[in-house]
């Protein structure tokens, strides 16, 4: 391979050569490179999807209120905050002076602007379910909103922070009908702390300081976050000092990397608290909701709260944890991760990993081996306990709980039949058809519980997100009165208790809440938040503060 | 992938008796025989041969992850902390059922359309190929992708869809197999017996179909494993069963490399690459029994000619001398063929000399071996050859070159073949020029072609014309004029008139004397017809065996033959001044070279043989007088 | 036949085979339904109306053709409907003026996305694609000149193995050993490199390039050598090579003027029906490498079930692979002056 050879030799010169022309451009500014998976999907924050885009957004953007990283919402833009009594409506005052990047300035009418684009734009699917109860939004003088409700919501906090405010001046050009989801805002204009200096799509977005940020001005020059195609390219990036932080680390490269040279992993509480839940199919056929298409063919066994429990009794999540997750997640309970903070109900007590208990539970309610395969079948011998187990294919972590609790569950007198499923068809499978027994699945939490809690509601049964079928009444009451809550501490207990009623019901099987993991090079930059609840150096509030190794 | 674009020429597959014998020739093969078995066992006797169930879990946990090889586990472990050595024992199991089952799917329908195309032909045919074509050019992996991605990932629709999308290369091949079995004899005597289409595609058909069918079989499971490979590692396999794809997919996505874990990722890819290739190989063996190529290559050096002893030369002025030349062909592991055997003759100036014998007899490789382009198992073993008085059997390629087409040509039997057809006929003519005669006016060159041409009679305007535009004579008189191109002292015409009609056969022959007197040109002339040669020769040198049976002026060839085999070969020419003689010709066949009779080689068909013949080979008898040598038994009698 | 009529018979069928491809290409993703509301993670902010409001703005909520019923139950249109109105229509009419619609993912006219990426996938494949002929071909004509020789066994066992590897597994072995013999590990461009002079953003992106590139030539001269030495050893054998020999020439000038371009000819064909199986390795190579071009496009749409994009990039690969193969029928017809009488 002498060609080869040559070829790597050519091409070396020229490297070298024109690295020989680079050295002598002057002072060297301080870039720090962030290696990730995949890049927003757009930067036109109304019709992007991935959580990427607000990673990027939370740099150039600002909002009235920030996420902090101990799970709470603090004023950012805004300075003041006044409700009513009744609770309709708030009052905001804006700090002054604030600037967008190309130099206007920002004013309460820009962010009355955008309020009334996302309320007026359908199409901005997941913003506009933040202003659902919102009526008006206007603004009296240059510095102050009023936001006008129709009914008290306890957490307008939560929907405000990921409203970031877009400059009227330019967006007005592009509010109209379609033309504001298909515009691709790609100078990105907002009045965060980074702007926006060149984006390749799918491949890197480089972000420069903004001088004139209102607040603490970011220490390094750029901010460039790079895509690599698989996580391992990723980690051999940091490795390499390609990059200088990559924001997730695949669980089983967390040893190695921890042995790497100056690069320090870090875990914790993701920014958006997710969780895999197992799903039970326990609709009754007689309820069948035949008219949106249901079909209804879910085991009967799991409609019986005594086989579930069994099962929940023969879960032993904890393996599922160390052998899936290599212990980076804790073990589940219900649909509030512990991610979630004061949310999250750490009284509920799981059920103790115990197949004895299980098995004896399938005993007392008649779920005997009548023909002696080794599976149990139904008290009336009708059926054997053989359930069909699916899982999104996109999804390279389910199949590997699938066969653990197919292992589980066997010493139950319980098979699997288990099939990946290719997620859209899954959502056909699941809702409103109810043509399944199992589902592994997951959920990716909102800052406030409000949007988890509504999944096992009985209004949410055949079309919305209530896959299992689980209806009691006293969960959906609770449900409609936490929603009108504004008192905090009465909101939380309410949603304690409803994490209880749905985990003593055994709506679902929770087997884990996963870490955050992220890694970064030590030798590069110091300064990372990274012993807070919530792990996301990517987040703002790690990158103004990071400075160079000296 | 593209290994099913390799085109196989139609072929009547050889006696499968001999299946074994001839794959066994094939190293490759062979080779591949063995990977791929290795691997079917492994597969088979899984669960014998691993030492984990890939399925359980036991033992596995936080601190088994990508462990290195070790004892325990000879190829490490995965990302879940399983054996990644029973992982690759039942990927094996995985991969190779997609494989086959896969190729079952692609070939069953290849196959089919393939037959009923080529059988059925009109418009049948038509919207079949036109079909076919257009999926041969749609890009399969990514349109198997597409569809794989916006269907459930299982490993049934897996096989489908790869299996599915396979099919047309073997659709061509069995599509041009079937046309060329379907004017086969017996298949028309069957339907001019009136069998059913059915019974003839199963019966006379399918048979000669088959051995394609199971080349394409091989190629396509190779070509499908792969294919299953990379829909896992694109994340759209299934991720139940876990194929070396599938363990690839997971080594990649969960950080293998990075974590340094090398085996994760080097397991499963040799399993690959060992199956693909054993497929590749035994589909190169198998091909090789059922498409068996000549074992001709021109540019093969041959083998140097072993230098002999000069003997002594006539001291005759001549152009050409040959003496006592004898060549060998040797293949490894055979005994050497004696294609030749001491054959002398002399040419002049302005002479032609008959060279006459059946097939196989020689006089060929005789012709060859003068101007040393012997293939390469062919030797020169023994004499000389003298051209203007040079020897040329010991003279260096480059050398040789020289005298080559300059001093000597040769007009080559079936001018189809040995013209170029992608060269257009002047073209190839002013090439010799340009080669061997540098000091020729390059502006004249296609003037000297015109004129070249002309002298064979073919017009000016088909010098641009490519060979595959000429007639068969055309082409003849063609690769005449090439021959002529340098001003050759002698001019070899081997068995110019072979396949060409009488007519036409006259026009050459009368050509090539014309231009023997008109150039003072020396002319070889090869032939099986001793009747040709009768109205131009000179003298006649008539082959038997690798031998000479009898040398002499043509008079004396016709009037008094003394070898039996130069009557016979009279017997079999009708003499057209010598009316109601009977003709006959001569029973059996010329020896096999490798396997010559111990004796007279014409022993075995000779009328006059006697015992002596079959134990004692005739030397060559020089008879008094004019010149005249015999190599026979019963010459001795006459001397 | 003259090679005008030739030429015409190809271009009418490439036409054609573009139509076919053109309409496969609708049905293929309306059979099974694919929606960018459904996501592989499940969003609870999204609302029933939300979803509806995507569906308008992708067609979604159109028939997607005229009178046939039995495409989608749930989309069925009449033959009342407008047929202009239809899913079909629309599609053949963005089709024609260029359009390819609206990927799901990024949000973006798909027309727009893929022509960024095309370029790189052209420089991917381009460059590949030489480099893997030429030395296909030197090794092709080596191996069979010397035929039965150590090299050309060498040729042969290197072609076969080459032949077999499995493009990405090689991808990732080359990404991984060059990740730590200082070789960037994926990507087009170091970024931040806009700002400097454009000879040094040229020699980064062939940096770059040249791990994709190798692979994609290991990965293709093993099968340009094989066929190369193949049809070479035909040709070989043939009586007009014996012819030139006979002439006197060279051993150089019989290769050269006398068995190459007759050897070339099936490599011709070959290379052009390659390229569909090429875009096969191109998306495993530009996935393994990060290289923003079409494969790696239509990986990321397979993983993120971007409908349109996928549709779009299945759509312009066929039709490339089409154009290409009418291109190596032409060349041929130039090449083979025997194609006339076929």
């Amino acid at each position: 391979m002498k060609q080869k050879a040559l070829y790597i030799l050519v091409l070396a010169a020229l490297i070298l050569s024109a690295c020989g022309g680079l050295a002598g451009g002057g002072g060297q500014p301080s870039v720090v490179r962030i290696g990730w998976a995949s890049g927003p999907d757009s930067l036109n924050i109304g019709v992007a999807w991935l959580a990427s885009a607000y990673t990027i957004s939370e740099l150039t953007y600002s909002s009235m209120y920030e996420f902090k990283l101990d799970g709470t919402l603090g004023l950012d833009l805004g300075t003041k905050e006044t409700a009513s009594a009744d609770g309709l409506v708030y009052t905001y005052k804006i700090r002054d002076g604030v600037k967008f990047h190309d130099g206007q300035p920002l004013t309460a009418k820009d962010v009355a602007f955008t309020y009334n684009l996302v309320m007026a734009h359908e199409d901005f699917p997941t913003l506009h379910s933040y202003v659902e109860h919102f009526v008006s939004v206007e603004a009296p003088d240059a510095s102050t909103v009023v936001i006008t409700l129709d009914q008290p919501i306890p957490n307008i906090a939560s929907k405000l922070v990921f409203l970031y405010i877009l400059p009227e001046h330019i967006w007005k050009d592009h509010s109209e009908d379609d033309a504001a989801a298909a515009y691709e805002n790609l100078e990105m204009i907002g009045s965060g702390p980074f702007k926006m200096l060149e984006y390749k799509p799918n491949e890197f977005i480089r972000l420069g300081v903004n001088k004139d940020y209102y607040g603490a001005v970011p220490k390094v020059d750029e901010v460039i976050f790079q895509v690599f195609s698989s996580s391992d390219v990723l980690i051999q990036a940091l490795k390499t000092g390609q990059v200088d932080m990559i924001t997730s680390v695949p669980n089983t490269s967390v040893e190695t990397l921890k042995s790497a040279e100056n690069v320090k992993v870090v875990t914790g509480a993701p920014l958006s608290p997710d969780l895999e839940d197992i799903i039970f199919n326990m609709v009754d056929p007689a309820n069948c909701p035949t008219a949106d298409g249901g079909l209804c063919t879910g085991h009967p066994a799991l409609r019986d709260k005594q086989v579930r429990l069994a099962m929940a009794y023969a879960t032993d999540k904890n393996k599922i944890i160390e052998i899936v997750k290599l212990g980076l997640a804790t073990p589940g309970i219900a649909l509030i991760p512990s991610g979630m903070g004061e949310w999250f109900n750490i009284e509920v007590k799981d059920f103790e990993y115990d197949p004895a208990k299980g098995n004896q539970l399938l005993d007392e309610a008649g779920y005997k081996d009548a023909n002696g395969d080794g599976i149990r079948d139904m008290p009336d011998g009708s059926r054997p306990l053989t359930f069909r187990m699916n899982w999104p294919s996109s999804d390279n972590e389910a199949p590997r709980i699938a066969e653990l609790l197919s292992e589980m569950w066997r010493e139950l007198g319980i098979t699997l039949e288990m099939q990946a499923v290719e997620s859209d068809a899954l959502t056909s499978k699941c809702c409103p058809a109810l043509d399944y027994d199992l589902m592994i699945w997951g959920w990716v939490a909102d800052p406030d519980p409000n949007s988890l809690l509504i999944v096992p509601t009985t209004d949410q049964i055949p079309t919305g997100y209530n896959e299992t079928g689980y209806s009691n009444p006293r969960y959906d009451e609770l449900f409609a009165a936490q929603g009108a809550e504004l008192d905090k501490d009465k909101r939380i207990k309410m949603a304690w208790e409803m994490q209880q009623l749905v985990h003593d019901d055994v709506a679902y099987i929770i087997p884990y809440y996963p870490y955050a993991v992220q890694a970064y090079r030590t030798d590069r930059f110091t300064g990372w938040l990274d012993t807070e609840t919530k792990l996301a150096l990517e987040d703002p509030s790690s990158l103004t503060i990071i400075e160079p190794v000296k | 992938m593209s290994i099913q674009t390799v085109e196989i020429k139609p072929i009547i597959p050889s006696a499968s008796k001999n299946f074994w014998q001839t794959y066994r020739q094939s190293r490759l093969g062979i080779a591949g025989l063995i990977l791929l078995l290795a691997i079917l066992l492994t597969a088979i006797f899984a669960p014998l041969l691993a030492p984990y169930d890939p399925k359980s879990s036991e033992g596995v946990g936080a601190g088994q992850v990508y462990n290195a090889p070790s004892a325990a586990h000879w190829f490490g472990t995965d990302d879940a902390g399983r054996d990644v050595f029973s992982n690759f024992i039942y990927g094996a199991r995985v991969s190779l059922i997609v494989g086959f089952f896969a190729s079952f799917i692609s070939v069953f329908i290849g196959g089919t359309i393939g037959i009923v195309a080529g059988y059925y032909g009109g418009r049948t045919e038509n919207i079949l190929m036109r079909f076919t074509d257009t999926m041969l050019v749609i890009p399969d992996l990514p349109l198997i992708v597409v569809i794989v991605a916006l269907t459930r990932p299982s490993l049934l629709n897996i096989i489908f869809v790869i299996g599915i999308f396979g099919w047309t290369t073997t659709a061509r091949m069995v599509r041009s197999q079937t046309l060329a079995v379907k004017s086969r004899k017996f298949v028309l005597r069957a339907r001019a017996i009136g069998a059913g289409r059915a019974h003839i595609i199963r019966h006379h058909i399918l048979p000669l179909v088959m051995p394609i069918l199971v080349v394409q079989a091989v190629l396509v499971v190779s070509v499908a494993v792969l294919n299953e490979s990379t829909l896992s590692f694109l994340g759209l396999g299934d991720p139940t069963a876990l194929s070396w794809g599938q363990m690839l997919n997971y080594a990649f996505a969960r950080g293998a490399m990075s974590t340094g874990a090398w085996w994760a990722l080097v397991a499963p890819g040799i399993g690959i690459i060992w199956v693909v290739l054993g497929l590749i190989l035994v589909g190169q063996g198998l091909e090789q029994v059922l498409n068996p190529r000549l074992n001709t290559h021109h540019l093969m050096p041959s083998r140097p000619t072993i230098k002999s002893e000069a003997a002594a030369r006539s001291g005759e002025q001549v152009l050409l001398e040959v003496r006592n030349l004898s060549i060998n062909y040797i293949n490894e592991g055979q005994a050497p063929a004696c294609a030749v055997e001491d054959v002398s003759f002399t040419l002049k100036e302005g002479e032609l000399i008959g060279l006459v014998g059946e097939s196989g007899c020689g006089k060929t490789t005789l012709m060859l071996g003068l101007l040393k382009l012997l293939p390469n198992a062919g030797q020169i073993v023994n004499g000389q050859v003298y051209f203007k008085n040079k020897e040329i059997t010991t003279l260096s390629d480059d050398e040789v070159n020289k005298v080559r087409w300059r001093g000597i040509s040769i007009v080559f039997q079936g001018a189809m073949n040995a013209l170029n057809p992608v060269r257009t006929v002047g073209d190839q003519i002013a090439e010799t020029i340009i080669k061997h005669l540098p000091d020729f006016d390059s502006a004249k060159i296609p003037a000297r072609v015109t004129e070249l041409l002309d002298l064979v009679g073919i017009a000016a305007e088909h010098k641009e014309q490519y060979p595959h535009q000429y007639s068969g004579g055309m082409r003849q008189r063609a690769m005449i004029a090439m021959a002529l191109a340098c001003n050759p002292e002698v001019v070899i015409a081997d068995e110019p008139t072979t396949a060409l009609d009488v007519m036409i056969q006259a026009q050459i022959l009368e050509l090539l004397d014309q231009l023997r007197k008109k150039l003072g040109l020396a002319i070889i002339f090869v032939t099986h017809d001793l009747g040709v040669v009768a109205e131009m020769c000179d003298r006649v040198l008539v082959m038997y065996g690798g031998v000479t049976a009898e040398y002499a002026a043509v008079d004396t060839i016709y009037n008094t033959p003394l070898h039996p085999y130069t009557q016979e070969l009279l017997k079999a020419f009708p003499d057209l001044t010598k009316p109601k003689k009977k003709l006959s010709s001569i029973p059996g066949y010329p020896p096999r070279l490798d396997d010559l009779p111990a004796g007279c080689r014409f022993a075995p068909r000779c009328p006059a043989v006697f015992d002596r013949c079959r134990t004692e080979q005739p030397a060559l008898h020089e008879l008094a007088g004019e010149l005249h040598v015999v190599s026979c038994h019963l010459v001795e009698a006459i001397k | 036949m003259n090679r005008w009529t030739y030429i015409r018979n190809k271009a009418i069928w490439s036409l054609f085979t573009i139509i076919f491809v053109v309409v496969l290409n609708f049905f293929l993703f309306r059979v099974l339904p694919g929606d960018p509301a459904r996501q592989g993670i499940r969003d609870p902010r999204l609302t029933p109306e939300a979803i509806e409001a995507i569906r308008i703005r992708f067609g979604l909520d159109k028939p997607v053709i005229n009178c046939i019923q039995t495409i989608n139950p749930f989309r069925a249109g009449s033959c009342e409907i407008n047929p202009l109105d239809t899913q079909f229509f629309i599609y053949v009419k963005n089709l024609l003026r260029g359009e390819l619609g609206i990927s799901f993912y990024y949000n973006r006219p798909v027309s727009e996305i893929l022509g960024e990426r095309l370029w790189n996938t052209i420089l991917l494949i381009g460059g590949g694609q030489i480099l893997s002929i030429i030395v296909g071909v030197v090794f092709g004509i080596l191996s069979a000149w010397k035929a039965r020789t150590p090299l050309d066994y060498g040729v042969l066992v290197t072609g076969l193995v080459a032949w077999s590897l499995p493009t990405f597994w090689l991808g990732i072995i080359l990404l991984f050993w060059g990740s730590t013999h200082g070789f960037p590990i994926g990507g087009k461009a170091t970024p931040g490199m806009s700002s400097y002079p454009f000879f040094a953003q040229l020699t980064d992106m062939l940096w770059h390039l040249l791990l994709p590139t190798l692979t994609y030539t290991i990965v293709f001269m093993g099968e340009y050598m094989l066929i190369m030495r193949s049809s070479l050893l035909d040709v070989l054998s043939e009586d007009y090579i014996l012819t030139a020999k006979a002439k006197g020439l060279s051993t150089f000038q019989i290769l050269k003027d006398h068995a190459l371009k007759n050897g070339m000819l099936p490599l011709v064909t070959i290379i052009a029906i390659n390229l569909g199986f090429t875009v096969g390795g191109v998306i495993q190579i530009e996935s393994v490498f990060s290289w923003p071009g079409l494969g790696g496009a239509l990986f990321e749409a397979v993983s993120r079930r971007d409908f349109p994009m996928l549709q779009g990039g299945f759509l312009l690969i066929a039709i490339s692979v089409i154009l290409a193969n009418f291109l190596a029928d032409l060349m041929y017809s130039y090449l083979d002056p025997r194609v006339q009488t076929e």
